[in-house]
């Protein structure tokens, strides 16, 4: 589904990853921690492709075709998704008609047919409910106003709606509480098939009690310096980073 | 006076005089005095303060200022979506063509009881015409001076008065065309006597060079109500020159929009005068430019006596080498206390060559006064578009979807519910014409 190989990323004339390894299979979810600074937003920025993330070395094949030499639309309707660390507040588009855009667009681009407003409504609270998005949310502009978990519970709705193939998502736990937690991890389960791969990023092996890994990664200044599996979050856990070269931060 | 073009408009007011309305009479005298200020004042130009953003002096050099022929022979209206946006709403229409009333394409049937319409020099000989007519403002002189212009050189118009109680039973549209290059001088005169309401819809259109115009002269009685939606949709090689000015009685509420989405210069002013307590005025507009269009907003509000409210927003995005400009001033006077006065502006860039001139200010010679004047030019967010199109939208639909939120705050202003569904949908249409 996803290889990345020697990928070296520089951010405005600083080299922030320093060659990453990394093979996803369909149907894997690989959870990827490591101390703060050591570059895990980095990464998701890239293969969403975000400007200002220049690729000096390395690649990124998704599906087999090559990730970078895509626009940032044409990704997503590939079915690249990323759910922000810091979603955004857009002032004056709500959320009801920016999912309904965003669909549509994905479905247009694949050659779908397009909802019309009755089926939209009827997925979108199918989708809303499980995660406890009210229609007063919907109705609201996106994310402003929202409350952190809100804006978290927001970005996993648009996940649920677009049924990416590739899922990364950028500390979607931090600022929930725990009920909060539990429904994020449902709602993201729901989708766990062996035709989707997922890379989770988190801090906390909390989460990765409920989203299980099938892989961990700890990244530590731009390098990935240890794979195992779902035991390595425990370890972690204990033990902190220390002995895993994490002098970055 | 030296200069061509104020030289020009003089020879034609010469030449036009004895066939203008209300020779004879209190308006032909009215029109020599003011022609003479004309003359003395001439053009404005850019040395003054209120015209320092557009010479008019300079724009009108070039333009054809002999009046645009009256228009003989059929004539379909165009079916422009600008022509036909309100045409789903049930209103009164009156239609004018190069500046003059057409009554063949009017639909005026059945005005209600109370409302009288016609057109300029029908009403002439009515007290309250004279009145409106000889109102000044004088708080922002040189640029009401330009009134003068029109008051030499007026020639046709619409003419609404309500009756005291009465409310317009529909919206009454005034359709402007532009069929042939040309001047029209237009006087529209509006009086709503107390408790009186009406909508009134105003579109100028056309595909020509022409140099339209417009003073509207509006009073509104104690506790009347006057909603004015505008659009402006002219061809790139129009000049369009407005001043509305609206005196409000105690407790009156005016609700003024302005959408601008095609002209070449345009210059629009707005003057409000308070002259009783509690009343409410609403000036607020949106606009959309591109190409080397060139727009001009002018607001002077007066906030003469206590107690008032005065809210003005505009919006606009600026494509190509277009220009927009905003000056605005809200005065509170010693004596009105309890003044609620706003005055926002807010300009989006769409490209590098567009630029932006915004200039609210406040003259605030009472204490206990809730005032603020405010404006932004800005861009629009990356990382907004970026988290658009992560979400797979194309890159132009996501600006589309941010440039029509950022505009949707000011159109929700406009004070009818179907004509401001008609605004976005012409909105939305800009962009897909416009290609961003
Ligand atoms: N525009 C920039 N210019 C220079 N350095 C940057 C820029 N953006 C990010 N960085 C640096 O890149 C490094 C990696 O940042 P990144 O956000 O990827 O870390 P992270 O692992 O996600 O951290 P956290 O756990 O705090 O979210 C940090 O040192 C950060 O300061
Ligand atoms: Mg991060």
């Amino acid at each position: 589904m996803l290889e990345i190989k020697n990928l070296h990323v520089t951010v405005d004339g600083k080299e922030i990853l320093k060659g990453i390894d990394l093979d996803i299979g369909a149907g894997e979810v690989h959870a990827i921690m490591g101390p703060n600074g050591s570059g895990k937003s980095t990464l998701s920025y890239v293969l969403a492709g975000r400007d200002g993330y220049e690729v000096t070395k390395g690649s990124v094949r998704f599906k087999g075709k090559d990730l970078l030499d895509m626009s940032v639309d044409e990704r997503a309707a590939a079915g690249v998704f990323l759910a922000f660390q810091y979603p955004l507040e857009i002032p004056g588009v709500t959320t009801m008609n920016f999912l309904k855009t965003a669909l549509n667009a994905q479905r247009k681009a694949r050659g779908e047919e397009e909802l019309d407003a009755v089926r939209f409504l009827k997925l979108v609270r199918e989708k809303a409910k499980p995660l406890n998005v009210t229609d007063d949310m919907l109705k609201r502009a996106l994310n402003v106003g929202y409350s952190g978990g809100e804006k978290k519970r927001a970005e996993v709705l648009q996940m649920s709606l677009l049924e990416p193939s590739l899922a990364v998502l950028d500390e979607t736990d931090s600022g929930l509480d725990i009920d909060a937690l539990k429904t994020v991890a449902e709602g993201v389960n729901a989708l766990r098939s062996p035709e989707r791969a997922m890379i989770v990023i988190t801090h906390y092996q909390r989460l990765l009690d409920y989203i299980v890994p099938d892989v961990v990664h700890v990244l530590s200044n731009g390098r990935i310096v240890k794979t195992g599996g779902k035991e390595l979050a425990h370890e972690l856990e204990k033990s902190g980073y220390a002995g895993y070269g994490a002098d970055a931060a | 006076m030296s200069e061509k073009a104020t030289q020009k408009l003089v020879e034609t007011y010469r030449g036009a005089q004895s066939a203008l309305p209300g020779a004879g009479g209190w308006l032909a005298r009215r029109r020599e005095t003011a022609i003479d200020a004309f003359t003395q004042t001439g053009l404005p130009h850019r040395r003054l303060e209120e015209w320092k953003y557009t010479d008019l002096r300079q724009v009108l050099e070039k333009a054809i200022l002999v009046p645009a022929p009256a228009h003989d022979g059929a004539l379909v209206l165009p079916e422009l979506h600008s022509a036909t946006a309100f045409s789903a709403i049930d209103r009164y229409v009156l239609v004018f063509v190069n500046g003059v009333y057409q009554p063949g394409l009017s639909q005026l049937a059945h005005l209600s009881k109370g409302a009288e319409l016609c057109a300029l020099a029908e009403v002439l000989h009515e007290q309250w015409a004279k009145d409106i007519v000889e109102r000044r403002f004088d708080d922002a002189r040189q640029a009401e001076d330009i009134v003068d212009l029109n008051t030499a050189l007026m020639s046709d118009g619409a003419c609404l008065r309500i009756r005291k109680g009465v409310k317009l039973d529909k919206p009454l549209h005034l359709f402007f065309l532009g069929a042939d290059a040309g001047a029209s001088h237009t006087r529209n005169l509006i009086l709503l006597e107390n408790e009186a309401e009406a909508t009134i819809f105003e579109t100028h259109m056309g595909e020509v060079a022409s140099f339209a115009d417009i003073v509207t002269d509006v009073a509104l009685g104690e506790g009347a109500k006057l909603n004015h939606v505008k659009l402006q949709d002219e061809s790139s090689e129009a000049i369009h020159l407005s001043t509305m000015r609206t005196r409000l009685a105690a407790s009156s509420k005016l609700s003024s929009f302005t959408l601008t989405l095609g002209c070449g210069v345009s210059r629009g002013q707005n003057f409000v005068l308070f002259s009783g307590e509690g009343a409410e005025a609403n000036v607020d507009g949106a606009y959309a430019l591109k190409g080397k269009q060139h727009l001009d907003q002018f607001c002077v509000i007066d906030h003469a006596v206590p107690g008032c409210t005065s809210h003005t927003l505009f919006k606009g995005v600026l494509d190509g080498a277009s220009e927009g400009v905003f000056q605005g001033k809200v005065v509170v006077r010693p004596q009105a206390q309890k003044t609620d006065g706003r005055q926002m502006t807010h300009a989006l860039l769409l490209s590098r060559d567009a630029a932006m001139n915004a200039k609210p200010e406040l003259e605030i010679y009472a204490d206990d006064v809730q005032c603020a004047h405010g404006s932004t030019v800005g861009e629009l967010s990356k990382d907004a578009i970026f988290y658009l199109r992560s979400r797979g939208i194309p890159e132009a639909e996501a600006r589309r979807l941010l440039v029509l939120a950022f505009l949707d705050e000011t159109l929700e202003l406009a004070p009818h519910e179907d004509a401001r569904d008609a605004l976005k949908l012409l909105v939305s249409d800009w962009f897909s014409e416009a290609g961003l």
